[in-house]
């Protein structure tokens, strides 16, 4: 049918990197230099001479039936190939991460602004847009369910879905969609006393607003029609089997004919987890025998993922005169939108985090995922945990007020440690240093008191604030996340792992399929190959599915779980080579090892060219952590989590009160990374992760009317920028994990989970104002 | 995009009558606003005219003692002109709040004051806006009203569906500190030239919300011209946003203080840059004192509509600019008394 695949321009090449440093050290990234110049190929930049551009026509209503839909008018378009509608979905017509509840392109119902309705292929994109403006789409439009919460009141009068959602094996738990409700999920955490007293009770309600990933490299790939009627993908995402399977599914094709390569990603923090243009790009390949390339500009790329939940919670914390937590009782609910993607897992974690790293005796939580039509909400940094945080920790504050204690030693005197017992009634069987992150942050020196510099001041160089009506507050908060995949979900990696000798010098060549979205995963995989088989250079193979699942860049778990595989599949090639080498030289593989490109003994080095020849080792491992299990669904009792992350925060802000600025003047932070794979790239973690807290504390939020977004641009949805982003004081604790590779820890979520409500304390402190919700803006603060 | 037929005329009069004769052109000068709407769709013009090389780059010292700024100045020049800093701080101060080091760089003296409107209603071309599509409806109204007016506006309480309804705020920096400085603009028609005090430059929405000024289709900006102000003179340009940097007013104020006499003018409040002569007019001949400003404030924003809107509407902005004039107006003092 076609011409056979050929490899595009901007498809990834081998990172053959800078060579040396093993573990530990602050190794350079192979795609570092690429970057810098500017010459790393992103998604974006994919391109074959012959190719066509697809482009997605995508529904203006959150709520709607679609009575009919005319393409004869955009197929009329010269220059247009193909226009598709959800009746050209060979295979399944909806898919999911979780539940497969969401259609390819819509059928017969549109569930949110901005679902596909239809797909166009054309030999220009200008071209592509003008004929999918001219599809004629009759939508009988319906008020759309936009309260979470009275979505779930309702459940038969607002049902937005009226079909049961097919639970698929991709589902990380064991999650309900309840028939012909709104509920995706209702989790229930049951301890202790169900009628508890306390001397002191607090009760606040908190509302978080909807965080945006706003990931710099917009969703973009490439399907390439192949000779074997399959096809090739190239795609800029997190997980490419998840990827895959649900494009299986909707081509009607075996996994074999449909063959994935990670193209260059931009920043994903969980924005890439679900389908994009995945299956719409393959479906128009198919259909034209062109490649096809599909690439959202930044408003698009608005509608074009999840975000994170907005989150309404009730918090109620009781606690004895002295200062010791009796109960916490906590209502959560989760504004999923139109489709499941990760709200199951997302709830999962809202929940049996919800409390934060303290011990309570008596625990009653219930947290929901609902239905609405509002944007589709799923995976961002820190899920679940982020949105629960800010009503955690804002009560340990306010409970602190109400019994006159300093907050600090509130929270150290409920903290948890190794041993203690978590809500799930799981034992903490690694080191939880609580205590100790906070009194190191309590114990680094404060800023200088007062800034001598206008731009150092709120509003900074927009010469707003010289210093009148200025005042300065301090906040701290702890996080406490979940690492890798929890409740029973089979979490692995694969990595193949070959050793070779080319003109002389050892390479290992290592070939995972774990996606690197800017983290630095590339580079651990070369430390962790350098370490294990004693050679400088290693080679990272493009990321693709002619290799096993690596599982997802997500839960803070691919250095854990793919480093695992990777160090695993090293020790098998070392094993062969050692025995190799024993049988070259007679010695006990007991008294070789590998270093320096050499198999050494005592009073022996013989070079791995000698032992190896033109011969190359390969292994291919599997490789899982310690299996969690489901947690029961009537108390939340279960062994639930593998591995917790653990960070605090102390923030430092200057508030102008008359104009409502804050000036965010020091981040410092301390977290338990169990091992420094990479310092350099944990400090990196650390300081991207704050960032992105102090965004949603301060600025970021998708505003939504009636189920429609006011703000899909970078003019109107606000990041911060360096200028917003203060100095930090970061240190790094190293306290072995037992379970994990090297004793380490996942780092990237923590500090995305704990800055946040750090900023919100200091600014509450420094305004004396309760502050239930965030993002703060400028009139939050100016009493008015 | 829609296609469009690029022209670039050998000199100003070249451009001023090619543009006349084509209903659907437009100039091109630094492009900074204007390509982004050609991508959105927003502008669809039939002809670009470059007029990038065709008016003067020169900041020259005028007879009276003020300046001539060539209409082809970036943002970036006059902001770093050292007259432009010592005489009128307000204006440089301004122009740094502004944008970004790179946009700067490209936007010019002529092309800042004709930005349109950073409404994202009037950016989404898939929503009604009578400043897009006259007659089509505003879809602000309600809205995301943060960046939105709550002076000058059609109607006390706005119909979103009526015609003349539009709530969008005017987004430059620079015009609110040559409204206050009593800039002359110098002009280029088919007619020939013509000066326009800058003050009247900009219109309000009033029956027809699609025309942000007075100028009619083919008149090119040559040049803006800054009065000289009076010895002792201070100015100053304090804006207030969501962010340190890279964003738009929430509200700004530009101030000069001389001889006791107050000018002022407002960002990020109206669908023009505001010139608070109520309150100005207020403060003539008593004392600047805080408690004087903020009464005259109080006078000038009698006729303030806030606008509700889906994040508690923008109310907020009536004490915030208030607060912000009473602030940059005692700095200004102190700095005269000192």
């Amino acid at each position: 049918m076609s011409a056979p695949a050929r490899t595009p321009a901007g498809a990834p090449g081998h990172l053959t990197g800078p060579a040396g440093g093993g573990i530990g050290t602050d190794a350079q990234r192979p795609d570092g230099t690429l970057k810098v110049r500017g010459e790393f190929a992103y998604g974006s930049d994919l391109w074959m001479e012959d190719m066509l551009w697809g482009v997605t026509l995508r529904s203006p209503h959150p709520y709607a039936r679609i009575r009919s839909i005319d393409v004869g008018p955009a197929l009329a378009v010269p220059g247009v190939h193909a226009v598709l509608t959800s009746d050209d979905v060979p295979g399944a017509k909806a898919y999911g991460l979780e539940l497969a509840d969401q259609p390819v392109l819509a059928v017969d119902v549109v569930r949110y602004q901005g679902e596909p309705v239809a797909l166009v292929a054309a030999d220009h994109p200008e071209t592509a847009r003008a004929a999918a403006a001219r599809i004629v789409v009759d939508y009988e439009v319906w008020e759309p369910v936009t309260d979470a919460i009275a979505a779930l009141g309702h459940p038969r009068w607002n049902a937005v879905h009226e079909d049961d959602a097919e639970v698929t094996e991709l589902s990380r738990e064991s999650a309900h969609l309840h028939p012909e409700g709104n509920l995706v999920r209702h989790l229930k955490v049951r301890t202790g006393d169900p009628s508890p007293t306390a001397d002191v009770v607090v009760v606040n309600t908190y509302e978080v607003g909807m965080q945006d990933q706003a990931f710099l490299g917009p969703e973009s790939g490439l399907a390439v029609p192949a000779e074997d009627g399959g096809v090739e993908l190239y795609v800029a995402t997190q997980w490419l089997h998840v990827d895959q399977r649900q494009i299986c599914s909707a081509l009607g094709l075996p996994p074999e004919q449909v063959r994935l390569t990670l193209a260059g990603v931009g920043g994903a923090f969980g924005g890439r987890e679900d389908l994009s243009m995945h299956v719409h790009a393959c479906l128009l390949a198919l259909r034209t025998g062109r490649p096809v390339k599909m690439s959202y500009n930044r408003e698009e790329s608005f509608f074009g993922h999840v975000h994170r939940h907005p989150a309404t919670m009730r918090y109620e914390h009781g606690a004895t005169r002295d200062g010791d937590l009796v109960y916490v009782k906590a209502e959560i609910y989760f504004d999923g939108g139109a489709y499941a993607s990760s709200t199951p897992a997302v709830v999962g974690n809202g929940g049996t985090m919800g409390i934060g790293p303290y011990v309570v005796p008596n625990v009653h939580v219930d947290c929901y995922g609902a239905y609405t039509n509002n944007p589709p909400c799923g995976a961002m940094r820190g899920f679940g945990s982020v949105q629960t945080a800010f009503a955690y920790e804002s009560q340990m504050d306010a409970l602190a007020a109400a019994l006159g204690m300093d907050p600090v030693e509130l929270r150290c005197r409920n903290a948890m440690e190794q041993g203690s017992t978590a809500i799930t009634g799981q034992v903490i069987d690694s080191p939880a240093p609580v205590v100790e992150l906070l009194r190191r942050l309590e114990a680094m020196p404060m800023p200088d008191a007062a800034p001598d510099d206008l731009r150092h001041m709120p509003g900074g160089v927009s010469n707003t604030t010289h210093g009148e009506g200025v005042r300065r507050g301090v906040g701290y908060a702890v996080s406490y996340k979940n690492v890798a995949f929890s409740e029973g979900f089979d979490d692995y990696s694969t990595a193949r792992v070959r050793l070779e000798v080319v003109g002389g010098e050892p390479v290992a060549t290592v070939h995972t399929a774990a996606a690197e979205v800017g983290q630095g995963l590339v580079t651990v995989e070369q430390q962790i190959a350098r370490t294990e088989l004693g050679v400088d250079r290693v080679v990272v193979h493009p990321k693709d599915t002619q290799v096993g699942s690596a599982g997802s860049t997500s839960a803070s778990r691919q250095t854990y779980v793919t480093g695992g595989a990777v160090k695993a599949a090293c020790e098998a090639v070392r094993g062969q080579v050692l025995a190799r080498a024993a049988e070259l030289t007679g010695r006990p593989v007991g008294e070789l090892r590998l270093f320096d490109g050499a198999v050494v003994g005592e009073g022996l080095e013989l070079p791995l060219a000698e032992v190896l020849g033109d011969d190359a080792v390969e292994e291919t491992l599997e490789w899982r952590h310690r299996p969690t299990e489901a947690i029961d669904p009537e108390t939340g009792q279960g062994f639930a989590h593998v591995q917790y992350a653990f960070s605090a925060h102390r923030a430092v802000v200057d508030v102008d009160t008359e104009l409502g600025l804050v000036k965010v003047v020091e981040m410092a932070c301390t977290q338990d990374v169990g091992k420094a794979i990479n310092p350099q790239a944990v400090i990196g973690q650390i300081q991207g992760g704050t960032a992105q807290g102090l965004g949603l504390a301060v600025m970021e939020e998708i505003l939504i009317r009636d189920g429609k977004v006011q703000n899909p641009s970078f003019t109107d949805y606000l990041i911060p920028t360096i200028l917003d982003m203060p100095p930090m004081r970061i240190e790094v604790l190293e306290y072995a994990d037992p379970h994990a590779p090297y004793g380490l820890r996942g780092v990237g979520e923590a500090p995305n989970i704990s800055s946040g409500p750090a900023v919100l304390a200091a600014i509450r402190q420094a305004t004396g104002l309760p502050l239930t919700r965030v993002p703060v803006r400028p009139e939050h603060l100016t009493g008015t | 995009m829609k296609p469009f037929a690029f022209a670039r005329p050998a000199d100003a009069a070249e451009a001023v009558a090619t543009v006349a004769t084509e209903p659907r052109a437009v100039f091109l000068a630094g492009g900074t606003n204007l390509v982004d709407h050609l991508k959105l769709g927003v502008a669809r013009p039939d002809l670009v005219v470059d007029v990038r090389r065709l008016t003067s780059r020169e900041i020259t010292d005028t007879a009276d003692g003020g300046l001539r700024i060539g209409a082809a100045v970036t943002n970036s020049e006059l902001a770093a002109d050292r007259r432009v800093r010592e005489r009128y701080p307000v204006l440089a101060q301004a122009l740094l709040a502004g944008a970004t080091g790179q946009l700067r760089n490209l936007a010019t003296t002529g092309g800042n004051p004709l930005q349109r409107t950073r409404c994202v209603y009037f950016q989404d071309v898939s929503t009604p806006c009578n400043k897009r599509e006259p007659g089509s409806g505003c879809s602000a109204v309600g809205g995301y009203t943060r960046y939105h007016a709550i002076l000058g506006t059609s109607a006390a309480l706005p119909d979103p569906t009526a015609p003349e309804t539009c709530i969008a705020t005017h987004p430059s920096d620079m015009a609110v500190a040559l409204a206050v400085l009593d800039a002359q603009v110098q002009v280029l028609g088919p007619a020939g030239a013509r000066t326009i005090p800058f003050a009247e430059l900009h219109r309000l929405p009033g029956d027809d919300p699609s025309r942000d000024t007075v100028l009619e289709h083919g008149e090119l900006i040559t040049a803006i011209d800054l009065p000289p102000l009076p010895a002792g003179a201070r100015s100053a340009y304090r804006k207030v946003r969501d962010r340190a940097s890279y964003a738009f007013a929430l509200v700004s104020v530009a101030a000069v203080v001389a001889d006791g006499e107050v000018r002022l003018a407002l960002g990020g409040v109206a669908h023009k840059p505001w010139r608070a002569s109520r309150a100005e007019e207020a403060l003539r001949g008593g004392p600047v004192a805080d408690d004087a400003v903020r009464h005259a404030m109080d006078v000038e924003l009698t006729t303030a509509q806030p606008q509700p809107g889906v994040d508690g509407g923008n109310g907020f902005k009536i004490p915030l600019v208030t607060r912000t004039v009473v602030a940059t107006v005692r700095d200004l003092t102190q700095e005269t008394q000192a």
